[in-house]
């Protein structure tokens, strides 16, 4: 679903992308990022700062922020910024959502800039898990 | 009451090699999905090398239990490619006191075997205030 830079208008918003939380995710990406902080493996370490249980960590929400980009970006090498605010956390169960908007467009450069943010639906409010995110995506032209 | 302390400033950290490897990518894409190619939050396993040594550096003084990753960006001047090692080096890029918090940049930088810049990487964490 990847979109060509022809084709994109400011105000175009990036087809959402949402997924679950749940605990193997967050010890499989404790793994794979290499931040075994127990806020995010033990609940009895979260309990002690406040929280009901585990949080995902900020860059697990920050890695399916990326993959929402990347897709719409084609490649994950045409993403030549990416920037992001943790804002809330993310408990195990809950599903986010990751999504965009195009602020503007550099046709010399084939550069578009979004807004990004994550949403999570918590007792019938919208929370932020990242806003003020941000994102760089520089199209190939690949006209012939 | 600790506080961040500022003279660290621009303090550099050892580099540490970084290996842009099959298994990493994998563990990436098995988690997240998205299209084929490195993943752009790939480079936090490189950051959270170096960053035990920052954190716990007792020049800066951080009090660990009270920190939180605020933000974070990374800026590519160039793709990643698989198989490469790149040397990642940390740096204070800045520290500051706003509202009773501590906001500390950690720059991690990105070089390649020519010493060329790949990506840069900046995490903000913040030491909360102590409660009252």
């Amino acid at each position: 679903m990847s979109v060509r830079f022809e084709e994109l208008h400011v105000g175009d918003e990036l087809p959402i992308l949402a997924r679950m939380v749940t605990r193997g995710d967050v010890s499989a990406y404790a793994d794979a990022g290499g931040d075994h902080n127990p806020l995010h493996q033990d609940d009895d370490v979260a309990r002690m700062v406040g929280f009901p249980g585990i949080i995902a960590h900020g860059m697990f929400t920050m890695g399916h922020l990326g993959a929402c980009v990347s897709t719409w970006a084609g490649d994950p090498a045409n993403v030549v910024r990416l920037s992001a605010q943790f804002r809330a956390p993310v408990f195990m169960g809950e599903e986010i959502v990751a999504g965009g908007r195009v602020r503007s467009l550099d046709a010399e450069t084939r550069t578009a800039t979004a807004e990004l943010w994550v949403t999570v639906e918590r007792e019938g409010t919208t929370e932020f898990a990242i806003r003020k995110g941000e994102a760089e995506v520089r199209f190939p032209d690949r006209r012939p | 009451m600790r506080h961040v302390n500022r003279a660290a400033e621009g303090k550099t950290y050892e580099p540490v090699p970084f290996a842009v490897d099959d298994g990493r990518l994998r563990a990436f894409h098995d988690l997240f999905g998205g299209p084929p190619g490195v993943p752009p939050t790939l480079l936090t396993a490189a950051e959270f090398a170096v960053f035990p040594h920052v954190i716990g550096d007792p020049e800066l003084a951080l009090n660990f239990r009270k920190v939180v990753h605020g933000s974070q960006e990374y800026e590519f001047h160039r793709p990643l490619r698989l198989g490469e090692t790149l040397m990642a080096e940390a740096r204070i890029a800045s520290i500051r006191q706003k509202g009773g918090n501590g906001f500390l940049v950690i720059e991690t930088r990105m070089t390649d075997g020519t010493g060329e810049t790949v990506a840069v990487a900046r995490a903000t964490m913040i030491e909360r205030a102590p409660s009252a």
